[in-house]
């Protein structure tokens, strides 16, 4: 847009109409993608028939995948807090939306709310003392955070005298695929609208400043802790309504969503997809939480040679090579194949512009 | 007290296979800026590579080691070629996310070429059954070796980076990669040296664990490599022998917590669970970060404006 203002012989006019014409083109694409992500369910009935319900309720998982995904984005890809501790307040979330609508017998909006709330506070908890700690060491150490969660947990349901925590009192309507599927759409829709205008405030341009140069943010007085703290906040919180909705879609909670497993999943998708990109995170939830689901339609068992190779072997392997060749051709993410197509297609533009005025 | 003693010398073993996957982790990190989360496969494909000489061709122990060093530095060789240098001028995170896919691909083609390793084998060593007996204590004759094997490496590594003019060269690159290649040090092949080099140290430590556990498969490593990494950040990722100190003290701590809780309760709380133990580890483990952000031997950045 910097480049068509200049270029442009009326520079006011002009790039006020630009920017508007630009505004109206991403609300039109957001609008679009959410309805054409609504017209998945029906084109699922006609596809897969019988089997139209089970599909749609593996698709909703990417949905949850997605707003883990953001809230990692938002805290390592544009806050630049390498943490690794998101999936303790994934499991944090799912155990109290347990607790309260089973045992305490609250309503399940009470119960995601109540849950929302004290992943916030825990990430208070963790975002201050995390501040002492950077780098590869933040990592790590955040990393035992998630192995203390997952551990008391799991506690928790040995002392409870559980095998799992399956939750019973859950809203008929979210027990069926359809209206589970449209919920979650539409929680993930207005989460990205809210992560894109919390970006674009004092907030998100005070991560960015942090990210880019920390002195140079410090010394235009950004305040440090605050903005980092409340980071952590914003991720924590996002992450545990993430696992409020995992345990709504999987009917029960458990203590390996707070694993090392399932943290570094969620890192590596805002890496596969693109650190600091609202898009990246998408296409990262998708490719790390939804390729291994799709290998897994692959043929059993499957012989390659003399090698005779059971399916879960081999979709390991083979994801692990994809993901390693994105990370190859990609190093910084699937976003940046979207940026570097516009920029070829504009500069073609530019170019036959060029000629014709030649 | 001597059962005291006798798990702190337990505890001193395991914390000795520890402190050489982090020594092996912050050689790499070192160097090449690389946070290896494959580390625990290297270790574990190149103990299988040894399993299956020792039960396919019935290879003699010691030959079939020294093949499997052999293996594993070709491995180490390989890995830096295909795998290092491509992502080398990546983000770290990306680096970083990159070796977890590795140690898939890693796994899927041990568990591929040996398909008995997915399960859980015996492995044979000539040192099963042997024990020695230091006053009191006893101890068996592996945990001995393991010992005696992470005292000579340590030395011998210390020797090396400190002695030796390819040593110093290592560090060098280490300190300032730009001003290494500036001196005319081959820098690239002083990364396929690193390598190399750890992946020797990952095969001793996978061996070295195989022959205490008597058991092996392929995924063996996993549950050891995260405590390794708490090590290493322990110790201070920058330094060898904050390393070893890191991955003794979780052995340590591992071992003496097990019998400090072993048969208590708190209220209906079973503590000698060992989701207590790790809590407690890893408990103890943010506290000391938190006092000394870089570890306990690590040396604090300067921060330049």
């Amino acid at each position: 847009m910097d480049t068509r203002k200049t270029t442009d012989p009326s520079p006011s006019a002009g790039g006020a109409a630009g920017a508007g014409a630009a505004r109206v083109r991403k609300w039109a694409g957001g609008l679009g993608a959410v309805l054409l992500l609504a017209l998945v369910p029906p084109l699922c009935d006609a596809l897969f028939g019988a089997s139209a319900g089970f599909q749609l309720h593996r698709l909703s998982l990417i949905g949850i995948y997605i707003l883990a995904a953001l809230a990692q984005n938002l805290l390592t890809g544009y806050a630049a807090q390498p943490s690794l501790g998101n999936a303790a307040f994934f499991g944090v979330g799912a155990y109290l939306l347990a607790w309260l609508t089973n045992d305490l017998g609250q309503p399940y909006l009470v119960g995601i709310l109540v849950a929302m709330a004290v992943c916030a506070a825990l990430g208070a908890l963790v975002g201050g003392p995390a501040l002492r700690i950077s780098g590869a060491y933040l990592a790590i150490a955040t990393l035992g955070l998630v192995f203390i969660t997952g551990a008391l947990l799991d506690l928790w349901d040995t002392s409870a005298g559980r095998q799992s925590y399956d939750l019973t009192s859950l809203p008929a309507l979210l027990s069926e695929d359809h209206a589970l599927y449209f919920t979650i759409l539409a929680v993930c829709a207005l989460v990205l609208f809210a992560a894109r205008n919390l970006l674009r405030s004092r907030v998100g341009r005070a991560w960015v400043a942090i990210r880019d140069n920390e002195a140079a943010a410090e010394a235009f007085g950004v305040n440090l802790t605050r903005y980092k703290v409340l980071a952590f906040v914003v991720s924590a919180t996002l992450t545990g309504l993430a696992g409020a909705l995992y345990a709504t879609w999987a009917t029960t909670a458990s203590a390996s969503m707070s694993s090392a497993d399932q943290t570094i999943a969620f890192l590596a998708m805002i890496v596969v997809g693109g650190l600091g990109s609202l898009l990246g995170s998408a296409l990262g939830a998708i490719f790390v939480g939804f390729l291994p689901l799709l290998l897994g339609q692959l043929p059993s068992p499957l012989a390659i040679g003399p090698f005779q190779l059971q399916v879960t072997t081999l979709t390991t392997g083979i994801y692990g090579i994809l993901l390693l060749l994105a990370l190859i051709f990609f190093p910084r993410g699937l976003s940046s194949l979207g940026t570097g197509v516009r920029r070829l297609i504009e500069r073609r533009a530019v170019h036959s512009a060029e000629e014709g005025t030649v | 007290m001597l059962a005291v003693l006798q798990v702190t010398l337990a505890g001193l073993v395991t914390g000795s296979l520890y402190g050489l996957l982090a020594l092996g982790i912050v050689l790499i990190y070192r160097t090449t800026g690389v946070l290896n989360f494959a580390y625990g496969a290297m270790a574990a494909v190149s103990a299988c590579f040894m399993y299956i000489l020792l039960t396919g061709p019935q290879l003699n122990f010691w030959l079939a080691l020294g093949l499997t060093l052999a293996f594993s530095i070709a491995l180490g060789v390989v890995l830096e070629r295909a795998f290092a240098r491509p992502v080398l001028e990546a983000p770290v995170f990306t680096k970083a996310i990159a070796t977890l896919a590795l140690a898939l691909v890693l796994q899927t083609v041990a568990q591929a070429l040996w398909p008995q390793l997915a399960e859980t084998q015996h492995f044979p060593t000539p040192f099963e059954g042997h024990a020695l007996r230091l006053g009191g204590l006893y101890i068996s004759l592996i945990s001995g070796i393991v010992l005696g094997v992470t005292a000579v490496l340590m030395l011998g590594l210390t020797l090396f980076l400190t002695r030796t003019r390819l040593g110093i060269a290592m560090r060098a690159t280490a300190d300032n990669q730009s001003a290494a290649r500036l001196m005319g040090m081959p820098v690239g092949r002083i990364f396929m040296l690193v390598w190399a080099l750890s992946a020797a140290v990952a095969a001793l430590a996978g061996v070295l664990l195989a022959s205490q556990q008597g058991l092996i498969d392929v995924q063996f490593m996993d549950p050891v490599l995260i405590l390794a990494f708490v090590g290493a950040v322990l110790g201070g990722l920058d330094s060898l022998p904050g390393a070893l100190l890191g991955g003794v003290l979780v052995g340590l701590a591992d071992n003496l917590l097990a019998l400090f809780l072993a048969g208590h309760h708190l209220g209906a709380l079973n503590v000698s669970d060992p989701g207590v133990r790790e809590t407690l580890i890893f408990g103890g483990f943010v506290l000391v970060l938190l006092f000394r952000p870089q570890g306990l031997l690590g040396q604090a950045v300067l921060r330049r404006v």
